[in-house]
């Protein structure tokens, strides 16, 4: 049994040659595997990820949330999947029926192109290594905004066609901050590919999370308003909107949308942990990749699935300790603090890499080893340990001086700093020495 | 070996998208339709190995300016057209005859003597055009001044296209004359309506106005008061 799971893939891969040819297995038959598994896991995790939201949220709120359904519940998101399938299909009478029917598998299909790119593991656990691997995240996620836009407006129905509004204006505004928080991180990798973004953060052994710890906060403060969880969760405010955008979904068209939406999570906690936590890499894994692949691929993806949970978890976590944003803070954030802040990192990450290559001359200050004969550009920066330190250092003072900054930026917005700007607080145009209206309440008493 | 089969499928795509696009009458399945030729015209990219402007064209085109294109039709919830009668019959034969005139040239350049071989050069030949590093390097290097010229024209465009959405900065409320002696519209119960064309400065001096009234209010008020004790 435990020899079973370890066994190499190299059978399969035999037996696949006896069928195919090579370069079918290679291209058509070996792909196709991998996104049959990819899916059928992302699909049981979106059913059981309905499970742990609610024994999570039951922990917290002290109580024990599905307990009837199999031992601790735990068959329940199964009795909630053949609910689904077996309930009606609604359509409001004056909807447009192609756009309703169609809007969900934008919003499916967006969501699971992305796992084509996230590298879970060294190896067979990569289904293509494209050399634009994050811009296409960012380009998918993009389009899928299209699916709630849609699917509000397709209703003929006032509160999802809001939500569909608050929707499209929320992800476009927190594409902007996910974008540019990334642009960071990628100074040190120096590649658009997920796989080679994992490759110089294990050459250098280090995290960028290391290096980049604001652009990581903006990520995935970015990436939770992205898929419209709490705090989040505007299109969908359920004190407000009824249930935003899939407010006329019934059925499984309705479970499309949530499976889009657990999907999602999974692909910002991936690509959050393949650029800023290291991927699959941790340290000593490499020495596997030798002798054992089997074992260093299946190490690997536990790492990597490790990391995952950890944000997934978080995500639980934010949503049921935190309350809603009301819809004007979520902009003034989006705008006014995450935007700011994504570009001071820029700024102060280029600062960071020339200080680094410039001590490099300075005083015999070794930051960077010298790479033999043509650069690779897969490893990254390629630095030294004083050169990590540095880095480190400086990515962990840019937290400060971000805070400074955005204090600074922010100083006379509504929501900041209220005790000061009450205290500074006049009328217009009062003349001096002659009391506001309130004040006659007082002199009244006397 | 898959190339020919890819290429076919997302051609067809292609082709098929933007036959939808222009004979569909409801402009949302246009909008639709138009995000499925972009789409597959990236994948087409894909296959010619120029990565890059395929992301390129599906963040820009599929992403931003269709979500844009998207929300501007949900909003002004443009009817579905009506048939017209046809005006300006003589553009059908024209437009037939420049689509023969460009595939003619497509034929041309594919069966010119000796095309296919220079073809197979060309694809023999490794490329970098569609990649990240490449075309970076070109932007920052040879391309500096064009990227920062086009740079610069768009900024233009955002500042213009702010001035002219900003709304006016004259008062309404003030606009007759001084607030202080024209007192402003109120409706029967003493609410203030906003309307377009308001500004903070029309607050502001709305509040200057009631300010003063209610101070008067108030120290009339309190006269009365201390007469009466």
């Amino acid at each position: 049994m435990f020899s079973l799971l370890f066994a190499p893939p190299n059978f399969v891969d035999d037996l696949l040659l006896k069928l195919f040819s090579q370069e079918t297995v290679n291209f058509v038959v070996w792909p196709f595997i991998q996104i049959g598994a990819v899916i059928t896991l992302i699909a049981v995790w979106a059913l059981y990820a309905s499970y742990l939201e609610r024994k999570i949220s039951a922990f917290m709120q002290a109580r024990l949330g599905p307990m009837r359904v199999g031992k601790w519940g735990l068959l329940q998101p199964i009795a909630d999947a053949v609910k689904l399938l077996t309930k009606e299909d609604l359509m409001p009478e004056r909807a447009d029926p192609y756009i309703f029917r169609f809007a969900p598998y934008i919003a499916v299909a967006a969501t699971f192109l992305t796992f084509s790119v996230v590298p879970f593991a060294p190896n067979w656990g990569v289904i293509t290594d494209v050399n634009i691997g994050l811009l296409l995240v960012l380009a998918v996620s993009s389009v899928g905004v299209l699916a709630l836009i849609l699917a509000g407006w397709s209703s003929n129905s006032k509160y999802a066609l809001l939500g569909g509004l608050r929707s499209s204006a929320q992800m476009v505004s927190y594409e902007v901050s996910m974008g540019l928080s990334l642009v960071g991180a990628l100074m040190f990798a120096r590649t658009l590919s997920l796989s080679g973004i994992v490759g110089a953060q294990a050459s250098d052994s280090v995290w960028f999370f290391l290096y980049q710890p604001l652009a990581f906060a903006i990520f995935f403060v970015s990436g939770i308003a992205e898929n419209n969880r709490a705090p989040f969760d505007l299109p969908e405010a359920e004190s407000e909107l009824v249930a935003g955008f899939h407010t006329e979904y019934s059925g499984m068209r309705w479970s499309l949308f949530f499976m889009a939406e657990y999907a999602a999570m999974v692909v910002v906690a991936g690509v959050a942990t393949t650029v800023f936590l290291g991927g699959w890499y941790f340290p000593g894994v490499l020495r596997l990749a030798g002798g054992y692949n089997n074992l260093y691929v299946f190490l690997s993806l536990f790492v990597f699935v490790v990391k995952c949970a950890v944000l997934l978890y978080l995500y639980f976590w934010f949503r049921w300790t935190f309350p809603r944003y009301r819809y004007d803070q979520l902009m003034d954030l989006g705008w006014k603090w995450l935007i700011p802040a994504s570009l001071l990192n820029i700024v102060w990450t280029g600062l960071t890499v020339f200080t680094v290559q410039a001590l490099d001359g300075w005083n015999n200050i070794k930051t960077i080893e010298s790479l033999k004969g043509a650069p690779n550009l897969a490893r990254g920066l390629n630095l030294t340990a004083t050169g990590k330190g540095v880095a480190i250092a400086l990515g962990w003072a840019g937290l400060l001086v971000a805070a400074l900054f955005l204090a600074a930026v922010n100083w006379r917005s509504r929501d900041f700093n209220l005790k000061k700007q009450r205290r500074q607080v006049r009328l217009v145009d009062v003349p001096k020495g002659k009391p506001a209206v309130a004040t006659t309440a007082a002199t009244g008493e006397g | 070996m898959f190339t020919i089969p890819l290429f076919v499928l997302f051609g067809a795509m292609a082709v098929g998208c933007a036959l939808a696009m222009v004979a569909q009458r409801n402009p949302l399945y246009s909008a639709i339709s138009l995000i499925g030729v972009f789409v597959s015209l990236a994948c087409l990219y894909m296959t010619l190995q120029a990565p890059f402007i395929a992301a390129v064209q599906v963040i820009v085109y599929a992403g931003a300016i269709m979500v844009l294109v998207v929300f501007v039709i949900m909003l002004l919830n443009v009817e579905e057209e009506v048939r017209r009668p046809v005006r300006l019959r003589f553009l059908v034969p024209v437009g037939v005859l420049l689509a023969a005139i460009l595939i003619g040239e497509a034929a041309f350049i594919l069966k010119l003597p000796g095309a296919a071989s220079r073809i197979d050069a060309f694809g023999q030949r490794p490329s970098d055009v569609g990649l990240t590093a490449s075309i970076g390097t070109a932007l920052f290097t040879e391309y500096l001044l064009p990227f920062e010229v086009t740079s610069v024209l768009i900024l233009m465009a955002l500042v213009g296209a702010i001035t002219l959405a900003r709304r006016t900065a004259t008062p309404r409320l003030a606009a007759p004359g001084n607030v202080d002696t024209e007192p402003p519209e109120l409706g029967p119960r003493g609410e203030v309506f906003i309307r377009p064309g308001d500004t903070a400065e029309t607050g502001r001096a709305f509040a200057r106005h009631q300010l003063q009234r209610g101070e008067a209010a108030a120290s009339a008020k309190r006269t009365g008061e201390e007469g009466e004790r």
